[in-house]
């Protein structure tokens, strides 16, 4: 089909353009991608680790932090910039006949690429750190798709209601403020669980925090609390049914509102 | 149901395909209808719109900016719309274009169409002129590997040989406009759709552009819109006039020309 391959060039185009532009005029370039992770991973650290002693118990704990930020950040950045990409890409839209998906998805390729090449420093970690390689890492690959399948549908939800109510990128933003302390990143889950078992269970329903757990206990230590673990088999596909409905929702609803965008915008 | 729903519209729209093929027509616009939902209230943010929905003010009004647009463009035919600013001749571009979907009527498209609604659409100002030109290129559908073949075309065409790793922020308007313009006549499709983009650059670069123009007549299907009658005189086979989102004259470009001055007696 001309048209698709004619989709696949203008993606690949904004794909390239958007990374390009992401770190122009600034010295360091694209080191920032790795930098800027891990100056944040070295604040918390500081803080956590060394100061209110966070860590406890938890083996290889400096990169089981570093795992969590790494995440956390691909989420946050992922969803801040696919909540404006319609409404930043308002020139193309009014000017251009094309599907308007392609948009969101260029939008957050540049945070799914900063977020492999962490991934990759992640690892160098925890070989220095000495963990032992083994194939759970593999499982990795799936979580990460799934928490991307996350973002993506946030952003194509909340992206698509932005076109009209600028107001959601402003309530996202306080949003992401409140989950990032409902999320197991700074501290352990095995804190909480100490006060409140019930809490932990609902803090892990949640699946940015099913899939950062997941992440951990696949990579770094087994002695971690998952979702599974904590709430069975049956309750703990809840996050990743959650994924797939939000996903599903929000595909249905940017397909209804895409072919007005360009009025709108 | 839904499934049947989809088939039956597929079977109408080749329907419509076949016949227009059969007439040897490259577009049939049948019974068109665009109207615009105006905020009256600025609803721009979630509040005004609560507030608005609450006191039962619906927010917007409805203006008709098309209604009952019939024509038909032949295979090979060059194509004037013409019309006071406001008239609705954009609106019925983007419809065409496929940037706008219809209140109600038909729009059949027989091949590809290429539409240009903008000179340089996409172009970034922190690019180079040679970054602008892949970028550009691609949203005209070109891949990377068919730009290299013409590159050399574009710069020479646009006179700018001792500019191209130069950002775009640096060129004068000129020079971006001619830059545009020589990436935008490599695009190759069915039907060209032009909104007043003959008036570039400087007395010579219009010679340049004129004669394009001459080349196309005759080889092209082609619908341009302008406020230039000269240029519709001088190009065009047929010409429609619109006047307050109706069609109000079709025919002979002369004839439609001197209804055009004659809007302001």
């Amino acid at each position: 089909m001309a048209s698709k391959r004619k989709n696949m060039i203008l993606l690949s185009e904004m794909v390239k353009t958007d990374f390009k532009l992401r770190y122009q005029g600034s010295v360091l370039g694209y080191l920032w991608a790795v930098l800027r992770p891990l100056l944040m991973f070295a604040i918390l650290y500081v803080v956590f680790a060394k100061i209110l002693r966070f860590g406890g118990d938890v083996p290889h704990y400096p990169v089981y932090l570093l795992v969590g930020t790494v995440l956390w950040n691909f989420f946050t950045e992922c969803t801040g910039m696919g909540i404006h990409a319609i409404e930043g890409r308002g020139d193309l839209i009014r000017k251009l006949s094309f599907p308007k998906y392609i948009v969101v998805v260029s939008a957050t390729s540049t945070a799914v690429i900063n977020m492999l090449i962490n991934m990759v420093v992640v690892t160098v970690f925890a070989l220095i750190n000495g963990v032992t390689p083994s194939l759970t890492w593999l499982l990795v690959i799936p979580l990460l798709i799934e928490l991307y399948l996350l973002a993506l549908g946030i952003s194509l939800l909340l992206g698509a209601i932005d076109v009209k109510f600028r107001d959601i990128g402003s309530i996202w933003e306080v949003l992401m403020q409140a989950m990032f302390y409902a999320v197991p990143i700074i501290y352990p889950i095995s804190m909480v669980l100490e006060t409140s078992a019930l809490a932990a269970k609902i803090l892990l329903l949640n699946p940015i925090a099913q899939v950062i757990q997941d992440v951990r206990y696949c990579l770094i230590t087994t002695e971690t609390t998952t979702s599974w673990e904590l709430l069975g088999v049956k309750l703990g596909l809840v996050p990743i049914i959650l994924c797939v409905i939000l996903f599903i929702l929000a595909v249905w609803y940017f397909r209804r509102k895409a072919p007005y965008f360009a009025e709108e915008v | 149901m839904a499934f049947n729903a989809k088939k039956y519209l597929e079977k109408l729209r080749s329907e419509a395909l076949a016949e227009a093929e059969r007439d040897g027509v490259a577009i049939r616009v049948s019974n068109l209808t665009k109207s615009f939902k105006l905020p009256t209230e600025r609803a721009w943010g979630l509040k005004q719109a609560i507030f608005n929905r609450l006191r039962g003010i619906k927010g917007y009004k409805k203006q008709v900016v098309l209604s009952g647009i019939d024509f038909e463009v032949k295979k090979g035919e060059f194509l004037g719309i013409v019309g006071r600013n406001g008239s609705g001749k954009s609106t019925l571009l983007k419809l065409l274009a496929e940037i706008y979907v219809p209140d109600s009527g038909k729009v059949t498209v027989n091949g590809s169409l290429v539409p240009f609604i903008e000179l340089g659409v996409g172009f970034n100002p922190e690019l180079t002129g040679r970054e602008n030109i892949y970028l550009n290129g691609a949203m005209l559908g070109f891949s990377n590997r068919e730009v290299d073949k013409m590159y050399n075309e574009i710069v020479k065409f646009a006179e700018l040989e001792d500019f191209m790793d130069q950002k775009l922020k640096n060129y004068s308007s000129g020079m971006q406009v001619r830059l545009a313009f020589s990436i935008a006549i490599r695009a190759k499709g069915d039907i060209l759709v032009l909104d007043e983009v003959l008036a570039v650059g400087d007395a010579a670069f219009q010679e340049k552009c004129n004669n394009y123009f001459a080349s196309l007549h005759g080889n092209q299907t082609v619908i341009l819109v302008t406020h230039d009658m000269g240029n519709v005189e001088r190009f065009c086979d047929r010409a429609i006039l619109i006047e307050k989102g109706k069609i109000v004259k079709d025919g002979e470009p002369k004839a439609v020309a001197d209804a055009y001055r004659k809007l302001w007696d």
